[in-house]
């Protein structure tokens, strides 16, 4: 906390590509590229050769989730004698120029694994570098759930916020804080100027500004209110959940989503111990216990051996997808609700139930 | 441990949305939807994720297999081919060209189907190649050839925002074609009119404006009736009629005799909905028709498709943005399969495989004689087969024994042929029973391209090494052509080089090319001097047959009815969460866990007549054979139907199905027959069918 506040901290640069390669030398950079056809994803890629995108134009319809909490992975492995818990095999990577809304999911996400040996062995690997948004992004409503426009404190190792550009000098004035200790070590050697409080000032200027810009969805906030009111009538969910088919879109693009399934892959090999006789042959079960992201909108998500399902019916799912979103109940242990705002399951959905339907169509319901 | 990413396109079904292949290690370890992508715009359903399971190495065949005294070895590639090569010449020597032949996959490449028919044609000098769109959408294509003059979807996907009513005939899209079944629920809430016509309550049949859930089997009944009701009251288009119709005539003496209360007797529904479906859809600013295998898998498929087409001609509903004859073509690449005439009876672009001009310019192309005789359907050579006239068959990416209907006949077919040949992923049960298996690279393994059901090409991209030894389906004819002599003919380095030689030998896709496609996110075909930037609509001024034609058919009753013996009317579907056989999708462990219980779908009247619990063990009965699974108790079929979907090799729906063909195309009469349950005792557990590593079955 006392770093934050320390000015020691707080220095300017004027080109983040000096910035990127002095990180470089001990990260590797995985940043949001576009490929060949236009398409931005967080990738590794192409390494720190380009330039960074950023900002609300430039939000991957994938967030840097996968980074943290690997879609697949291997827990431990079985050769017929012996079970061996498998790590990660990781080596130091940057996160270098994740918005507002998708740090605050990883905050959300490292509450939720801080137990979990896998996600930390690859955590504390990583250097989260943000980047304040200058602008509204399509689907985005990040202030509404206090996930943004600019980074929140305590959610990045270094925040990077452009103070001012000069179109016709290409010159920007970017401030850069350094939040954590691993991001005072990130920038060690760099000859920066410090900035002084008029940054600051302007920092919290250009805020008021993006935020003033944001479409207020007073739907989203009326629908949170009746959502912890339970005043959602149960049809509304059968009339919406009628929609759902279970592509799994939701839970895969949220940065949040932390839910997950196991799955043994076996193997039956033959083997021909030496130390018995080459005419005996022996059949060794191997098998890998993978992890892999789940969906809690699958029918089977929650059945049971008996085949009893507390959540047969779709709107049962439905509903308890968006009061992981949206209860207050959640506060106390994450400190902010589930969802940050980002608005990619409104884009992904094939069944037009993302967020800003729902959320609209609850206010129209409620609001009676 | 980096990753790169691809993009590719989806494999499953003939919607293609984009999708990035991400790799890691020579793995696919996920895949992202693409938000700039035309069709798919940043969704994909719940098989389109899983893709990662379906094409992992885990399960995939990666050398060739041979059956020596009963069991697989592995063997070179060297010496499968050239057994291949020895047994087909031998065939061809000893009982002619007829005796051998191709199934080619509808999920594999335009390139490797190109491959394919090349090789049957100027190779074996056969016109035997086929592919599933036998059992599913050839009356699409011989109906819509003789009303239209071309069988393929006539409008683009999204042109279903673009309508003011939308109107699906025995089609499950939310399912099955799930992100367009997304987009037909999107207009519908942007005040578009559905209307749902199907024996089983759909997703879509339940947010419909109007279900028609008429009789089984009864679809010519019910268009007929709706055809009269127009004509009754003048809702017909006159201009459209007079301009680019003929056979109005006839049509309209034709369908006097379908009068509403003959109709409504026939297919179960009220009058006042007749007449409400026949305002709603003439009356249409903008119409869009989409119907499925509904309408194609009967005896009547291509009078059913012929019938469709009079409604939307008599209509004006077609040529026009929001409207259209729009087939929902099934697999990724079903619509190329045809395309590149995997057909035994027209060459790429469907030019005529019996014309002697078509035959000289392949030939002169091709720098060989071409095959002469017209060749057999896919059922046609399982019959000759069991009689003894077809010794040898080559089966790319196919699984007729769990896939094609009676079973039983099926097997009776493989195990008659002197060589059977499959080409696969893993081991599926008609790999079991073949003779030689060669390892196959998937989608994600090889460049090429795939066509979706509104005739956009689309470029896939190789993500990662094919695993072992398997190879690309057009490499392994390749290497056999090499092997049978003819090393010349089929000699490509690239799949680019495959597709361009195509291009160069039709018309619809000669402006087409590996760049272009990638510029242009894809290019509908036609594609040519005229259409130098693809097709978004078709038949808008006019039908390559010059004026449509409406064309009178017949209601008739289908093969099978329910009699004393098999008193349930049974119907075939397909599940959301699995494709086909099953073989990819059910390597997920996500998919696998939503598969119900009870694979026999019942209503609940039923299952109380007959004193069943709910996942109570059965066996379901027809003429053709039997099979024991458990029953689902399901409000989606009605009294008297029950349904079976086909993707469990543990409990083939196709044991029951009938096989009597339409005559035209002989297309199975897959969505009807008769059956029988007889419970089995209460706490005994339905026997399963699945094959043994070597295609044995036990009794």
């Amino acid at each position: 906390m006392t770093e934050a506040n320390n000015m020691a901290n707080k220095l300017l640069i004027n080109d983040l590509d000096v910035l990127k390669h002095h990180i470089a030398k001990f990260y590797s950079v995985v940043q949001i590229q576009k490929d060949v056809n236009g398409q931005e994803l967080w990738t590794e890629q192409l390494g720190d050769k380009l330039d960074p995108l950023f900002g609300h134009n430039h939000l991957p319809l994938t967030s840097p989730k996968g980074f943290l909490f690997a879609e697949k992975e291997v827990l431990y492995k079985f050769d017929g004698e012996t079970f061996e818990t498998i790590l990660p095999r990781v080596h130091p990577k940057v996160l270098f120029g994740v918005q507002a809304c998708d740090l605050s999911a990883i905050a959300y996400q490292d509450k939720f694994f801080e137990h979990d040996p896998y996600y930390q062995k690859r955590r504390e690997h990583i250097l989260l570098v943000g980047i304040d948004c200058e602008s509204p992004c399509a689907n985005g409503f990040c202030v509404q759930v206090d996930a943004g426009p600019h980074v929140k404190d305590n959610t990045a190792d270094l925040v990077l916020s452009r103070l001012s550009v000069d179109e016709t000098n290409e010159f920007s004035e970017w401030l850069v804080i350094a939040q954590t200790e691993k991001g005072i070590n990130s920038i060690k050697g760099m000859m920066l100027d410090k900035a002084d409080n008029k940054h600051l000032k302007r920092r919290r200027e250009l805020f008021e500004k993006v935020r003033s810009e944001f479409v207020d969805y007073s739907y989203i906030s009326n629908a949170i209110e009746y959502l912890n009111d339970n005043s959602v009538p149960a049809q509304l969910w059968e009339e919406l959940s009628v929609r759902c088919m279970g592509c799994s879109g939701c839970t895969n693009l949220c940065p949040t989503c932390s839910c997950y399934s196991t799955y043994e892959v076996v193997e039956k090999k033959t083997v021909t111990p030496a130390s018995i006789s080459n005419e005996v042959k022996l059949e060794v079960t191997h098998s890998e216990t993978i992890r892999c992201w789940d969906s809690c909108l699958f029918e089977g998500f929650q059945k049971e051996a008996s085949g009893h399902n507390p959540s047969q019916k779709a709107a049962q799912r439905v509903e308890r997808f968006w009061f992981h979103k949206f209860s207050d109940e959640y506060l106390p242990e994450f400190q902010r609700y589930g969802c940050v705002g980002c608005g990619r399951c409104e884009q992904t959905c094939p069944g037009s139930i993302g967020v800003h339907s729902v959320m609209k169509r609850i206010d129209q319901q409620c609001c009676n | 441990m980096s990753t790169t990413q691809v993009n590719s396109i989806c494999p499953f079904c003939g919607v293609g949305c984009g999708i990035a292949l991400v790799a890691s290690d020579n793995n696919i370890i996920a895949v992202q939807p693409l938000s700039k992508h035309p069709v798919s715009q940043g969704k994909l359903c719940a098989k389109g994720w899983n893709t990662p399971f379906g094409i992992s190495r885990h399960g995939r065949l990666t050398q060739p297999l041979m059956k020596v005294d009963g069991k697989f070895k592995v063997v070179s590639w060297q010496h499968a081919l050239s057994h291949i090569a020895k047994s087909l010449k031998q065939f061809i020597k000893e009982s002619g060209p007829q005796s051998v032949g191709l199934i080619s996959s509808a999920r594999a490449t335009n390139e490797d189907n190109y491959a394919a028919q090349k090789f049957a044609r100027a190779v074996l000098k056969t016109n035997n190649i086929d592919h599933c769109a036998r059992i599913c959408h050839s009356p699409t294509v011989a109906g819509l050839k003789k009303t239209l003059g071309s069988g393929a979807m006539t409008n683009s996907i999204d042109d279903v925002g673009k309508a003011d009513v939308i109107l699906v005939i025995g089609a499950d899209p939310t399912e099955n074609h799930a992100i367009i079944g997304g987009q037909i629920m999107k207009a519908k809430l942007s005040g578009a009119k559905l209307i749902v016509v199907d024996p089983r309550q759909t997703r879509l049949a339940k947010v419909a404006d109007m279900h028609l859930q008429l009789k089984i089997g009864t679809n010519i009944a019910l268009l007929n009736g709706l055809l009269n009701i127009i004509f009754d009251h003048g809702w017909q288009n006159d201009d459209f009629i007079k301009r680019r119709c003929e056979g109005y005539d006839a049509l309209k003496a034709h369908v006097a005799d379908y009068t509403v209360e003959k109709v409504s007797k026939i297919t179960g529904i009220k009058g006042a909905d007749l007449v409400k479906t026949a305002k709603l859809y003439s009356q249409a600013n903008a119409a869009f028709l989409a119907y499925g295998m509904g309408i194609t898998q009967f005896v009547s498929g291509t009078n059913n498709v012929i019938a469709v087409s009079n409604l939307a001609l008599v209509c004006g509903q077609i040529g026009r943005e929001g409207t259209g004859i729009n087939p929902l073509r099934g697999q990724n690449n079903v619509q190329g399969a045809c395309d590149m005439g995997c057909l035994p009876n027209v060459y790429p672009d469907y030019q005529s495989a019996i014309d002697k001009q078509v035959r000289e310019k392949f030939s002169h192309a091709w720098q060989t004689e071409v095959a002469l005789l017209p060749g057999l359907t896919s059922l046609g050579m399982s019959h000759q087969a069991r009689h003894g006239n077809f010794r040898g068959l080559l089966i790319f990416g196919e699984d007729p024994v769990v896939t094609d209907p009676d079973r039983n006949k099926v097997a009776q077919g493989m195990r008659a042929m002197d060589l059977l040949v499959v080409i696969e992923l893993s081991m599926t049960e008609t790999a079991k029973m073949a003779d030689i298996v060669l390892p196959a690279a998937s989608f994600a393994e090889k460049q090429g391209t795939f066509t979706n059901c509104e005739r956009r090409v689309q470029l896939i991209h190789k993500a990662v090494a094919p695993p072992g030894e398997a190879k690309i389906d057009w490499q392994i004819l390749s290497e056999l052509a090499n092997k049978m002599g003819m090393s010349e003919l089929m000699n490509w380095q690239t799949s680019e080089q495959v597709f361009d030689e195509m291009c160069q030998l039709t018309d619809s896709f000669s402006s087409m090319s590996y760049p272009r496609l990638k510029q242009n996110n894809g290019l509908q075909w036609p594609c040519n001097k005229e259409f130098p930037d693809g097709s978004r609509c078709l038949h808008t001024t006019t039908f390559p047959i010059g004026k449509g034609k409406l064309i009178p058919v017949e209601y008739e009753l289908t093969d099978e009815i329910p009699s004393t013996d098999y008193p349930y009317w049974f119907t075939t579907m397909r599940l959301h969460f699995h494709y086909g056989c099953g073989s990819m999708t059910r390597k997920s462990p996500l998919l696998e866990r939503e598969t119900p219980i009870g694979l026999l779908f019942i209503h609940p009247q039923d299952a109380l007549d007959l004193g069943l619990k709910n996942h109570q063990g059965v066996t379901v009965s027809s003429r053709r054979g039997c099979v024991e699974t458990r029953i689902e108790i399901s409000h989606q079929v009605s009294p008297g139907l029950l349904s079976m979907p086909y993707h469990f090799k543990e409990a083939p729906s196709n044991f029951l199905t009938n096989d009597a063909m339409d005559p035209i195309t002989e297309m199975p009469e897959l969505k009807v027959c008769a059956v029988n349950i007889i419970p089995l005792p209460e706490n005994q557990t339905p026997r399963s069918s699945v094959l043994s590593d070597v295609g044995r079955s036990y009794d």
